[in-house]
């Protein structure tokens, strides 16, 4: 057999036998000894204290507020400072705690919006590949037909007709668009799952359809969404940016995308580079970050892609 | 040139003298547990125009020993020790352009159909005649094709689908054509690695007869490389089994099989069916294969052997020599 | 040959699904707050155009008979007269839609093609300082966030060196210009075009770069390359025609799965370059309200990704005989 074959064969086998308990552990040391999970990590990490900290400026003093801060010295763009250590917007306001409110919104957004995604995705994926037949393929060409619309542009047309959006509906149409991803996936291994002797034997003891579901396919099939749902949220936080940054996004909520689309519409692109640079950088490396975690992920999962030391 | 005895046996073969001769032969491979001693001193020869076959189960080194001939170890792979000599000239101290120049032409490979051994996105025509166009710069494409189909026919493939690709053929037709894209440069030797596996028994059967037709109208040498020491007993002039990486007995097919002497050759020729004859006890062999990073120090088969010995346990047994032809790596398989 | 019959299966799909999203769009907008009247008709319309436009538009009819309109005029290809600029919206698309189609499809070809060609390369090196810094390289472009890649892109090439024009696709001179033969005409927009294009290139040919990288890795490992090794074949040869060849299937599969995710970049990037494609005129028209030209914007967007999702496809089938065969 060539080699590809008895990886895809060790794949399954480890899912099937492993108490979920040792699969974290061994899972987690795998992650930590991964240059990518490690940086991934540590930069979220460092995501999530700018979160948490985004609280304390405004509690300092009423003028680091993010979007009503009015400092009473300075009304326009400054440079960084003592007093404002990223400077100030076009507003006095200060870019600084805009920051760390951003870090703050951006998790929100990810993670609510990846995690809708991927429960839908994951349960219709296991629906279609459980249940199969009609039920499968109807689902299936509904996930064809949400996955060529590009969601960014539809939420557009939706502001148009309903206004500006609050930052929850922009929260909910991303999370309702982008499950085709998620759920093709979870289908294709609830199939080869449905399969394994474990489940037919659990169906000839007289397991239930549901019970068979939660108990034996789902805990499989959990890491995979896991795993999904680190790409989703990288694509919620970049659309929610995006819109934020043309200008439809919650004018009542401060998000990177939102401080971008002040720089940009006041005109001080290139005049202030300590207001231009902050926001775009720390979507980018949320994106990254996300995106390492993610790998390693599935270097976790995917005993393939470890570095192979065996012979064949 | 001396050389021990036991490690010489095949003295000129009985047509056109010796083509290979494989001595003291040690490859292993480089694993994260330390060095696996997949072939541990195997020698053998091959006279033109005889075929070998190599027998064993999975991991005793065989196919290994067909890897090495053609210099296609993996990354991880080394040959630590041993020479290979092919007419004459050992292909160990080859450089990489010289064996390029070697494979196919010489010495070809005939892989599993189960394998993905042809590119799916390739016809199957143009993978032949690659082949034939690496090795003979000179001809032109269409004589390339021309020649193509004449071995279509020579392997009894149906012409019309030579411009098909590989998943449109059946599983014995794939290896019809591995086998017609082996011949393409007439080569003096090839190697075929389990052939027959996976195919059904039908299929197996005629691929194995026209196989020994090929062989002995051409004239070509062949080592065959099984698990199934029925097939290769069909096919074969000489066998060799294999045990965890040695050599435990070579003779000719009717030596080994009519008076198979080393206890592992027994059991394999008992392990398996037959329809006539008297009816036996399938015998499975118990144990299990003796690591190869830390092998043994002595007999490799001792903790699976019934008749084993003190002495098996503390020492290698030396070669038996039990005729010019068949030898057998042991000390107490007398009769 | 199977070819054209998998090309018109697809071609049919793509008419279904269109369907679908015709009609999502029209619910979608009667089912919005406000009136459906308010919003196809221009305020500053005289009131007698706007009672024609009403009846054409069949906007106090029943909702099955406005359904039924809705479809003939999208057949006859009438979406409305556009607010802001006072035309009818189809003259406004037409025109738009080549500039959107230039920029994207060049960006998507280059990227994939740099992205394959890196990629192979990539995956040869396995480990050495050429494949780490292309990893690294691809990871970092492909995680950066467009708008303000664009941002920076323009502030330095443009306002800082001075190099390309800092928006739009033309200069006015130019164009203007009577004596201006085709060549500098092409030479014009091409300049303009650099810095949209250089973006949408960075942002899209580490993707298909790690894919291809990997691809190639796993792809090394098949049999079949042991056979060409086998043959006899030289390393190069063997890489070139044997796996690269394979290696790129998934390759044009992953650009296939992202092309709607691309067009919401194209349509970021005209906006920041103020590049006159439909993605900028279906932001403005949003802002603007205008939305008999968002309507048309939107769903000539959805078009040309249902298009090029068959295009990828077809391509996908020619190059993988399992598929024809």
């Amino acid at each position: 057999m060539g080699r590809n074959a008895i990886d895809r064969t060790e794949v399954e086998y480890r899912i099937s036998r492993l108490h979920w308990l040792d699969h974290f552990r061994e899972g987690w040391s795998i992650f930590i000894k991964n240059p990518l999970g490690k940086i991934g990590l540590g930069l979220l990490v460092l995501f999530g204290l700018m979160a948490a900290c985004s609280y304390i400026p405004p509690l300092l003093d009423p003028m680091y507020r993010p979007m009503v801060g009015v400092d009473p010295e300075i009304a326009s763009s400054v440079g960084p400072s003592l007093r404002h250590w990223l400077g100030t917007d076009f507003m006095g306001r200060d870019i600084l705690s805009q920051l760390l409110a951003g870090a703050r919104v951006a998790f929100m957004v990810g993670v609510s919006a990846a995690f809708m995604t991927v429960v839908l995705g994951t349960a219709i994926g296991m629906s279609a590949g459980y249940m199969g037949k009609s039920l499968d393929t109807l689902l299936m060409r509904l996930a064809d037909m949400v996955m060529v619309m590009p969601t960014l542009l539809f939420v557009l047309m939706v502001s148009a007709l309903f206004g500006q959006l609050d930052i929850w509906v922009i929260v909910l149409i991303i999370g309702l668009f982008r499950w085709p991803g998620v759920s093709r996936v979870i289908r294709a291994q609830t199939l080869s799952l449905k399969q394994r002797p474990f489940v037919e034997a659990a169906r000839v003891a007289g397991a239930g359809h549901l019970r068979i579901i939660f108990r034996h396919i789902m805990p499989n099939v959990l890491p995979l969404a896991f795993l999904y749902m680190t790409f989703r949220v990288t694509s919620a936080i970049t659309i929610e940016a995006a819109l934020a940054f043309l200008g439809f996004g919650d004018p009542g909520t401060v998000s990177w995308g939102m401080m971008l689309q002040w720089v940009w519409r006041t005109g001080h692109m290139f005049k202030a580079p300590y207001w231009l640079l902050p926001p775009g950088i720390c979507i980018s490396l949320i994106t990254l970050s996300f995106y390492m975690v993610g790998r390693a992920m599935d270097e976790v999962l995917d005993p393939r892609l470890r570095k192979e030391e065996e012979a064949s | 040139m001396s050389r021990p005895a036991e490690s010489r046996k095949d003295t000129v073969k009985e047509e056109g003298g010796v083509l290979l001769e494989v001595d003291g032969l040690q490859v292993g491979y480089r694993t994260g547990r330390g060095f696996m001693r997949a072939v541990d001193g195997v020698s053998f020869s091959l006279g033109k125009g005889r075929s070998l076959g190599l027998v064993g189960e999975s991991g005793c080194g065989k196919t290994t020993v067909g890897m090495a001939l053609l210099r296609l170890l993996p990354p991880n792979g080394e040959v630590r020790g041993g020479r290979i000599l092919f007419e004459g000239e050992d292909l160990l101290r080859k450089g990489e352009e010289e064996m390029r120049r070697i494979r196919w032409n010489r010495i070809a490979m005939i892989f599993q159909a189960a394998m993905n051994a042809l590119n799916p996105v390739q016809r199957v025509q143009d993978q032949i005649a690659e082949a034939i166009l690496t090795h003979r710069v000179s001809l032109s494409r269409k004589e390339a094709f021309d020649q193509v189909e004449g071995l279509f026919r020579l392997v009894n493939l149906p012409v019309e689908r030579m411009r098909d690709y590989p998943h449109q053929y059946s599983g014995g037709m794939k290896q019809r054509a591995i086998i017609a894209m082996a011949l393409a440069c007439s080569p003096e030797l090839i190697i075929a690695d389990e052939p027959t596996t996976a195919l059904d028994v039908i299929v197996q059967h005629q691929i194995l007869e026209e196989t020994r037709n090929l062989q002995e109208e051409l004239g070509i040498s062949i080592i065959f490389i099984s698990h199934d020491i029925s097939i290769v007993a069909d096919v074969c002039h000489e066998i060799g089994v294999m045990y965890a990486g040695k050599l435990v007995e070579y003779g000719s097919r009717e030596e080994v099989f009519g008076d198979p002497r080393h206890f592992y050759t027994r059991a394999l020729l008992a392990s398996f069916p037959t329809l006539t004859g008297e009816k036996r006890d399938l015998v499975p062999i118990p144990g299990e294969t003796p690591s190869l990073i830390n092998p043994p120090q002595g007999c490799r088969f001792c903790d699976r052997c019934p008749e084993a010995g003190n002495r098996c346990r503390l020492q290698v047994p030396d070669w038996l020599i039990l005729s010019p032809t068949h030898r057998v790596l042991c000390d107490r398989c007398q009769g | 040959m199977d070819l054209w019959k998998f090309i018109v299966r697809r071609l049919i799909q793509v008419v279904v699904i269109f369907f679908v999203i015709l009609t999502a769009l029209f619910l979608l907008f009667r089912l919005a707050p406000g009136d459906p009247v308010e919003r196809m008709v221009d305020p500053t319309m005289t009131p007698e155009d706007a009672q024609r436009l009403v009846k054409v538009l069949g906007l106090h009819e029943p909702l099955h008979t406005q359904y039924g309109v809705y479809l003939k005029n999208f057949v006859q290809g009438r979406f409305g007269t556009s607010f802001h600029y006072g035309q009818p919206v189809e003259d406004i698309i037409w025109e738009k839609l080549p500039n959107t189609i230039l920029l994207f499809t060049t960006a998507i070809i280059l990227s994939a093609l740099t992205g394959i060609a890196l990629g192979k390369i990539a995956s040869w090196r396995k480990g050495s300082r050429v494949d780490t810094w292309l990893t690294i390289g691809s990871l970092a472009t492909h995680t950066v966030f467009l708008p303000w890649l664009a941002l920076i892109l323009i502030w330095i090439f443009a306002y800082r060196l001075g190099w390309f024009p800092i928006t739009g696709m033309i200069s006015e001179e130019v164009w203007l210009d009577p004596d201006a033969g085709i060549w500098v005409k092409t030479l014009d927009v091409a300049h303009h075009m650099v810095l949209p294009l250089g973006t949408l290139f960075l942002i899209h040919f580490g993707s298909t770069l790690l894919v291809m990288r990997s691809s190639m890795l796993e792809t090394l490992k098949e049999d079949y390359i042991l056979t060409a090794r086998a043959k006899g074949l030289t390393e190069k040869a063997i890489r070139n025609r044997h796996a690269a060849k394979n290696a790129a299937l998934p390759v044009v599969t992953g650009v296939g799965l992202s092309l709607a995710f691309s067009i919401n970049g194209g349509a970021l990037t005209e906006t920041v370059f103020t590049w006159p494609g439909i993605g900028r005129e279906l932001v403005f028209a949003v802002s603007q309200s205008d939305y008999p030209l968002a309507q048309a914007a939107f769903l000539l967007i959805a078009l040309v990704v249902l298009v090029s999702n068959v295009i990828v496809d077809v391509l996908y089938a020619y190059l993988d005989p399992r598929i024809r065969y």
